[in-house]
């Protein structure tokens, strides 16, 4: 039985506006920055709507401990994303976190692949920060629907991380666009094999739509390259009480998405 | 908490440092609130996740829904079994008691044999259980759960096989119906306590693609919006037997707690508010607290079905 950190934070909204299309960037000032570690997530409240009870499950780009300040980049898909996207600069609420079980520094030396797809690139930008931060090698491959002003951004950004210093090869930052506006025209798993058809790797981490993540799944089990998977799922609590999120295993049964991820082993998780 | 009125309530034999308790399923075992404040020195109970005698690995994906005011679940008691059961939570469990805080172990199964096993191997295992309460309510398992509480005949047999196992307190868990016929049955089968509501069986469609927003095509609907229900079910089961009650339907307040009381109930289960406001017990006990002094009672047992119609 684990004990957890998990407890309830306010916050207070810093800033929050569209990057793109149905896509916004929230930045909350709320002491949970200095708890919380890449891959794991918290569970916000939008207050004033009795009919929608439950909080929101959001992870986060970038989280700074001594400002206090959390980045969190998501896509308005329903009541409650749109609600979220209506709170303005110094409204008020309180969340829940930090949330389950975040991503892993790579068991093996080596390079590492982080693939990203859609609003799965936040999570993906923490995981890079996290290598980055450790001074160890990593090449992304960046997929999107099609360009815009926050994805090139984050690729700025991911390019512009401290070099690999395990090698001599530079990192690299493959994008591809569903409609060939950015980078390669095709999925992230075709850009993918072509990198693991040229480097080797220790180490992947993926997020983004299950299907993607699937696939990236079945190419890192291909090429026997341990592989990290950042799930989604509806969630009650967020916490482990309600056992609502289930993930099914490889091995039978299911784990909880909240409790036991939302970074699972890949190879573990019946996709 | 410092009050002039006294807050200890008895339910069948458990006694309670205060009224309120935990639905289970809403609550893992305790140990995941404990971020959010100390469960052993508030509450004066919890009741944990249902357990069978062997692991259940519960329903596919999706389990849960949200709705206007409520949510629909369909997790089926994925549980690892008493004995894994016993050997995660034991000892935090037995810390609550040590704290004041009785600890209900909520027993499931699919036939009368399960049940029994069930309560057998908790009494083997469990010396920290204060109580047991017999979920024949569910309605998100395929035979057993809600089918053994569906008549008074089925319910009472469970509880007769149940009984002759413990002289701990055996709280039965019912479904949301005929719950004034089936309580008088359960009474009779000697049931210490009663307790109700379970979630109400409802059904959300997915119009687009013709399917259940849930793996299952009925889920069960708890929430702030199923409470006037719950609290109506409490009062006509009140008034049927002579037995302790916990109230349990959409409470998020001391108000709603205090209905309950008022209504029938000695305990009240705080449920599907404890998902998305899991500091909300200490402030709901506050709240009851003060709603009781304001009542001019010295005692909360003298707010019990204290509802004038």
């Amino acid at each position: 039985m684990e004990t957890t950190n998990t407890a309830l934070w306010p916050f207070e909204v810093v800033s929050n506006e569209p990057v793109a299309q149905d896509i916004w960037r929230l930045v909350l000032q709320s002491g949970v920055a200095a708890q919380i570690a890449p891959g794991q997530f918290m569970n916000l409240q939008v207050p004033g709507d009795g009919s929608h009870i439950l909080r929101i499950p959001l992870s986060f780009a970038s989280a700074h401990g001594p400002s206090g300040t959390v980045e969190i980049i998501y896509a308005v898909v329903g009541e409650g994303t749109r609600r979220l996207s209506q709170m303005a600069a110094g409204s008020t609420s309180t969340l829940v976190g930090p949330c389950g079980h975040g991503w892993r520094l790579p068991a093996q030396e080596g390079r590492s692949l982080l693939v990203a797809g859609g609003v799965g690139l936040p999570p993906i930008v923490a995981a890079a920060r996290m290598l980055a931060a450790q001074s160890l090698g990593f090449d992304v491959v960046v997929g999107a629907q099609t360009a815009y002003r926050h994805v090139e951004s984050q690729i700025d950004l991911l390019r512009g991380m401290t070099a690999c210093d395990l090698c001599d090869c530079g990192r690299r930052v493959l994008v591809t666009t569903d409609d060939g506006s950015l980078g390669i025209q095709g999925f992230t798993t075709e850009a993918m094999a072509q990198l693991l058809a040229e480097r080797g790797y220790a180490q992947v981490y993926t997020c983004g739509p299950n299907v993607m993540m699937a696939g990236v799944a079945r190419l890192a089990a291909d090429a026997g390259i341990a592989c990290q998977a950042s799930l989604e799922r509806m969630m009650g609590c967020g916490f482990g009480a309600c056992s609502c999120c289930n993930v099914p295993l490889v091995r039978g049964g299911y784990a909880l998405c909240c409790q036991d991820g939302p970074v699972f082993d890949a190879q573990e998780v019946a996709w | 908490m410092v009050s002039g009125v006294n807050m200890a309530v008895n339910l069948g034999g458990i006694a309670m440092r205060n009224p309120l308790n935990t639905a289970s399923g809403t609550f893992g075992n305790g140990v995941q609130f404990e971020g959010f404040y100390d469960v052993g020195a508030t509450l004066g109970a919890i009741t944990c996740k249902g357990v069978a005698a062997e692991p259940w690995v519960g329903n596919p994906a999706p389990r849960l829904t949200e709705l206007p005011g409520a949510i629909m679940n369909s997790v089926g008691l994925q549980n690892p079994g008493v004995q894994g059961f016993v050997d995660t939570y034991g000892a935090y469990l037995a810390g609550l008691r040590a704290k004041g805080c009785q600890v209900i172990c909520q027993v499931a199964g699919h036939s009368i044999e399960e049940y029994v096993r069930a309560t057998e191997l908790f009494e083997e295992l469990a010396p920290f259980a204060s109580g047991f309460e017999i979920n024949i309510s569910c309605p998100n398992i395929a035979k057993g759960g809600a089918a053994m509480g569906a008549t008074p005949a089925s319910a009472a047999e469970v509880m007769a096989a149940v009984r002759p196992l413990t002289t701990r307190p055996v709280i039965v868990k019912m479904a949301p119906h005929d719950v004034a016929e089936i309580g008088r049955a359960l009474e009779a089968a000697g049931a210490d306590a009663l307790s109700l509501i379970n979630t109400i069986p409802g059904m959300a469609i997915d119009v687009r693609t013709r399917r259940s927003r849930v793996a299952r095509p009925t889920a069960g609907v708890s929430g702030p919006a199923i409470h006037a229900i719950a609290v109506r079910m409490v009062w006509e089961c009140a008034q049927a037997v002579s037995i302790p009650l916990c109230g349990i339907g959409g409470v998020a307040s001391g108000m709603d707690a205090a209905e309950m009381i008022l209504a029938g109930a000695t305990a009240v289960s705080i449920g599907t508010a404890n998902l998305y406001d899991p500091t909300c017990a200490p402030r709901i006990l506050s709240e009851l607290t003060a709603w009781a002094e304001s009542q001019g009672v010295s005692d909360i047992n003298e707010l019990i079905g204290a509802f004038e119609c």
